[in-house]
C-alpha cells in the first residue's frame, strides 16, 4: 500500500465521514506491504476521523505491517485488532452512530 | 527517449551473485520489487524477520527514488542491484533525482511525540532502523545512490513475509 491503493484509502475515508459514518474499520488482511506514503495516508485518515468525532480502527495486520507500525511507533496511535469481532466490540456503543 | 540513466552503482560483485532490476517510477511497480526480494530471501533461506526488514527497507528506498527523486515521472527509471553475499546482502538503489539535504533528514526522529502524526519523513528512519548499514551517495545533477546492507540470518526454511 503506497500507490493507487493508498490514494483510494485517502479518498474513501473522507467520503465515508461526509456520508455520516462514524465507525470505520480498515481490514488490512490483503495488504502485503505498506510504505511511508501509505503510513502517511493512514495517519491522515486517523486524523480526519478524530476531527469529525469518528472512530477509525484497523484489523488483521500481517507481521510485516505490525513491524513497520512498531518501528515508527504508530502502533501507539492506531487502534489495531487481531480480528473483526474484537474490533467491533471495541467501538463505543453510542446511539445514533452508524 | 529512454529514461534509463547510466549505471553509477560502484559495486558489481561476482557475476553469478548479482541481480539487477530497473523499473519505471510508478509506486505500484514496487510490488514487483517486493516479489523479487521475497524470491531472494527464499533463495537465501532467510528467516522471517530478516526478510521483513530487507523487503520493507528496499520498498522505502524505492519509494524515495520514485517520489522524491523522480516526482513519479514514469519515464525515469529506478535501478536496483542486489549482491548476494555469503553472510551479507547488499542492495543498491539509484535514481536520477537532485538529491536532498541528508543531514537535516538524519537529525529528525519521526517517533518523537510531537512528530508522530506528521504524514511524511519516515522513509530513511525506517531503513536505518531495519538495516545494518544505510549509506547515501548524493551527486547533484547526476544521481542519488542508496546502499543498504544486511547481515543474513537464516532459519525457518526461507519463510516469506506475507
Amino acid at each position: 500500500m503506497g500507490g493507487p491503493d493508498a490514494e483510494n484509502v485517502r479518498d474513501l475515508v473522507p467520503t465515508l465521514l461526509r456520508q455520516g459514518h462514524r465507525k470505520i474499520l480498515i481490514d488490512l488482511e490483503d495488504v502485503s506491504w505498506v510504505n511511508s506514503t501509505g503510513l502517511g495516508v493512514l495517519i491522515a485518515s486517523h486524523q480526519a476521523a478524530i476531527r469529525e468525532g469518528a472512530q477509525l480502527k484497523m484489523m488483521r495486520a500481517s507481521r510485516r505491517i505490525d513491524s513497520i507500525f512498531g518501528v515508527t511507533r504508530l502502533n501507539t496511535v492506531f487502534q489495531l485488532f487481531d480480528d473483526e469481532e474484537a474490533a467491533l466490540r471495541a467501538f463505543d456503543e453510542r446511539p445514533g452512530e452508524r | 527517449m529512454s529514461g534509463e540513466a547510466a549505471d553509477h552503482i560502484p559495486a558489481h560483485g561476482e557475476p553469478g551473485r548479482v541481480i539487477d532490476l530497473s523499473i519505471p517510477s510508478r509506486m505500484e511497480i514496487l510490488s514487483v520489487v517486493d516479489g523479487l526480494v521475497q524470491a531472494i530471501a527464499h533463495q537465501l533461506d532467510l528467516d522471517e524477520e530478516t526478510t521483513i526488514e530487507i523487503a520493507t527497507s528496499v520498498i522505502e528506498a524505492g519509494t524515495n527514488a520514485i517520489q522524491h527523486g523522480h516526482y513519479q515521472d514514469e519515464a525515469k527509471r529506478v535501478r536496483f542491484r542486489f549482491i548476494l553475499g555469503e553472510t551479507e546482502l547488499e542492495v543498491w538503489v539509484q535514481d536520477q533525482g537532485p538529491g536532498f539535504d541528508l543531514q537535516s533528514v538524519l537529525n529528525t526522529d519521526p517517533t518523537r511525540p510531537e512528530d508522530l502524526m506528521k504524514a511524511r519523513g519516515r522513509g530513511i528512519f525506517i531503513m536505518r532502523a531495519m538495516m545494518d548499514g544505510v549509506e547515501f551517495d548524493i551527486r547533484p545533477g547526476v544521481c542519488t545512490l542508496v546502499h543498504l546492507t544486511k547481515h543474513l540470518r537464516r532459519g525457518n526454511g526461507g519463510a516469506s513475509a506475507p
